[in-house]
């Protein structure tokens, strides 16, 4: 029965969106010059459990396929045209130069949420009978599931992001239609290490992971790897706790709280919505007079309590799934794997909007760093096994 | 040392409020009989009601109408189950799967994705004199539900045992035609019961948008209502035993917490997961020893029918 309305409540979305792209619209750019397709290619998205609105990973993708691709806006459970203006603001400051390169292109979002594991292949099956010409899977653990609907449905394509697509025994295997985007979440999260170093005054930094799996442990590693660059004694008190969640923000407060009572005066977060309690854990802290700092992850979280974030480590998945889009418009979409680093500007740190002593001189010292994983003087670990051995020489 | 059993102390009493109000309301609920799967949702209705009751009012007000929001809920349940008699566990997950999705549709129309604005967190009550002293200054610096949930299981637990509606209460769980030859009501009770537990677990889910966190935040309340459940069943359908292990709960997890960020080399001995997994698997042996002496109510799940003997 729930089914049935999921089932519904699409074909009303659907049915809403077609409706407007008849009118010609208004904020969003004409697509791509030329012969204009005047029918818009249904894009299917399916966001995993951590659902819309978690600030970070699935806002991400939904920015990089509604706002950006398709030149709309969610709100009050429908779309609406997006103002070039808030496409502008919405941009990473690396690309808001060429913003005009980030066209509005002809298609039709479908976007779904899914409320538990089992919803994942019902649901991508869904967007594939709807027509979509492309179905993202955004996050790792959709792997299981993209595997079966694209071997199910050979004619369709599919993006990956976040995981490779991985047979039955775990083992990476590749198919045909489905292309997979992986990021060096080492090198963003090294940067904002290399900065929690010298920002920290107690020398005691901490970190806060979701659930313990390979992909969170890179945040960890690089994070880990960083500090131990510009700040030896705070790499050796680095405390590292796992919430054991993506949705639960009272478990993620609970851990902040107590890094924070044990003089942790900079948190990194990779834990979703449990970061959202690592975040108000640390602005209760300031409002007690701790000069404590918390830094956020995969989208600028600035917003979220501007005073308490000193950065966030950026992943582009939005640019990830624009760039899919865009393909597929022009006809261009492969399969295959793309693995994004700082390099290929797949990650990188937010902009530091907040104060702090000698910050025009750490952020020089970051920006040093940078430029040497560009290069390749510095290889960033993404295993904890490599930490051991790894020494980058002082900024 | 005494910094460490400190920060124990404090994170376990920020923590454990939402799970003792929902724990006391899942106690009420099964002692009359009446099973209480819908903590879950009801906790999210009280969550979300508190949240938007809160842009527009003083948040101790907000607070109380996300109680209301939660015996709302409970009256469906109550109607489902005590007036019609139908199945207490399918309503108790129906109210689940409507809350869960119903309280992301209105999020989401109403304010966006991105949970709703920020509002005034309840203020946090310091003890002259206490915040210093060692350990014990852990009891100051929280919020009021923090101190109510200290005192209201021993409350409930008198009121249980030792008043006339406490006998009653218990024996509508266990006998109903035995009170209903005293010419009491059987509906009556279980439907103030019912409602009673629904205002605790709207409580409960209050006390997470408007002390744990300044907003409604879409996850809300992340399963601790069935948490509650099982906090009922292991304190044995006792208001002080669900309380105590509620506590035990969040202390579990404090205690994680503090073990892993202070003892960083035992990471390496146990994995993470098993430190998880540690508060449920103590609480499944605990079951276990418990064996054959169930001490649910027993009249549990059981419609009541006049005319049934």
């Amino acid at each position: 029965m729930l089914r049935l309305h999921v089932l519904a409540l699409t074909a009303l979305l659907c049915a809403c969106s077609k409706q407007k792209e008849e009118a010609p619209p208004s904020g969003a750019q004409p697509p791509a010059a030329g012969k204009t397709e005047k029918k818009a290619l249904p894009v299917g998205l399916v966001i995993d459990v951590g659902g819309r609105g978690d600030h970070s990973f699935n806002d991400a993708a939904l920015r990089g396929l509604e706002l950006w691709a398709a030149g709309k806006r969610y709100e009050g459970g429908k779309y609406v045209d997006a103002t070039p203006d808030e496409v502008r603001q919405s941009l990473p400051p690396h690309l808001s130069s060429d913003a005009a390169s980030l066209k509005a292109l002809a298609i039709q979002p479908i976007v779904l949420q899914s409320k538990a594991q089992e919803d994942y292949v019902p649901n991508l099956q869904l967007l594939v009978d709807q027509g979509a010409r492309l179905t993202v899977g955004n996050g790792y653990m959709l792997a299981n599931a993209v595997r079966t609907s694209a071997q199910e449905n050979p004619k369709a394509q599919f993006l990956l992001i976040d995981s490779q697509v991985l047979d039955a025994q775990g083992k990476a295997m590749k198919l045909p239609n489905v292309r997979t985007v992986l990021f060096k979440e080492q090198e963003g999260s090294f940067l904002v290490g290399a900065l929690a170093g010298l920002v920290t005054k107690t020398n005691k930094v901490g970190f806060v992971g979701g659930i313990e799996v390979p992909l969170i442990q890179r945040f960890e590693v690089g994070y880990r790897a960083g500090v131990k660059t510009t700040n030896a004694q705070a790499s050796q008190a680095l405390m590292s706790v796992y919430t054991g969640s993506f949705n639960n923000m009272a478990a993620g407060k609970q851990v902040a709280q107590d890094l924070i009572a044990k003089g942790a005066d900079v948190l990194f977060h990779a834990a979703g919505a449990d970061g959202i309690g690592v975040i108000q854990a640390v602005k209760e802290a300031r409002a007690a007079g701790k000069s404590v700092y918390a830094i956020g992850v995969d989208s600028d979280q600035s917003h979220v309590a501007p005073d308490a974030i000193l950065t966030s480590m950026m992943k582009y998945s939005d640019l990830a799934v624009y760039q899919a889009a865009k393909d597929l418009v022009d006809g261009t979409f492969s399969a295959g794997e793309q693995v994004l680093g700082l390099k290929e500007n797949g990650v990188g740190m937010a902009e530091v909007r907040v104060d702090f002593p000698g910050k025009a001189e750490a952020l020089q010292k970051v920006e040093a760093l940078r430029q040497r994983i560009i290069s390749g003087t510095i290889q960033v670990p993404a295993v904890p096994a490599d930490l051991a051995t790894f020494q980058a020489a002082a900024p | 040392m005494l910094d460490v059993l400190h920060s124990l102390l404090f994170s376990t009493l920020d923590a454990a409020p939402a799970l003792i109000f929902a724990a006391l309301g899942a106690v009420l609920s099964e002692r009359a009989g009446v099973i209480a799967v819908g903590m879950e949702g009801m906790m999210r209705v009280g969550a979300f009601c508190a949240a938007v009751a809160a842009l527009t009012m003083p948040t101790p007000l907000a607070v109380v109408m996300g109680m209301l929001a939660g015996a709302a809920l409970a009256g469906v349940h109550g109607f489902l189950s005590i007036r019609w008699r139908s199945d207490q566990v399918v309503s108790g997950i129906a109210l689940n799967l409507v809350a869960l999705a119903g309280g992301t549709f209105l999020l989401e129309s109403l304010y966006g994705p991105n949970g709703t604005p920020p509002i005034q967190q309840l203020t946090r009550w310091h003890i002259p004199g206490l915040g210093s002293v060692p350990v014990l200054g852990a009891l100051s610096g929280h919020s009021a539900p923090t101190y109510l949930a200290l005192l209201l299981p021993f409350a409930f637990q008198g009121l249980l045992t030792r008043t006339p509606l406490g006998l009653r209460l218990r024996a509508v769980g266990d006998k109903p035609q035995a009170v209903a030859t005293l010419g009491l009501s059987v509906p009556g009770l279980r439907w103030g019961a019912v409602l009673g537990s629904g205002l605790l677990a709207g409580l409960g889910g209050a006390v997470l948008s408007t002390a744990v966190l300044d907003r409604f935040e879409q996850h809300t309340p992340a399963g601790l209502g069935f948490m509650a459940l099982a906090a009922m069943v292991f304190g044995r359908w006792t208001p002080v035993g669900a309380f105590l292990a509620a506590a035990f709960f969040a202390f579990g997890n404090a205690l994680r917490i503090g073990l892993v960020s202070s003892a960083p080399g035992l990471v390496e001995l146990i994995p993470q997961g098993v430190l998880l997994a540690l508060p449920y698997l103590l609480t499944l042996v605990v079951l276990t020893l418990q064996g054959q002496r169930s001490s649910a109510p027993a009249a549990l799940g059981t419609p009541y029918e006049q005319e049934s003997r």
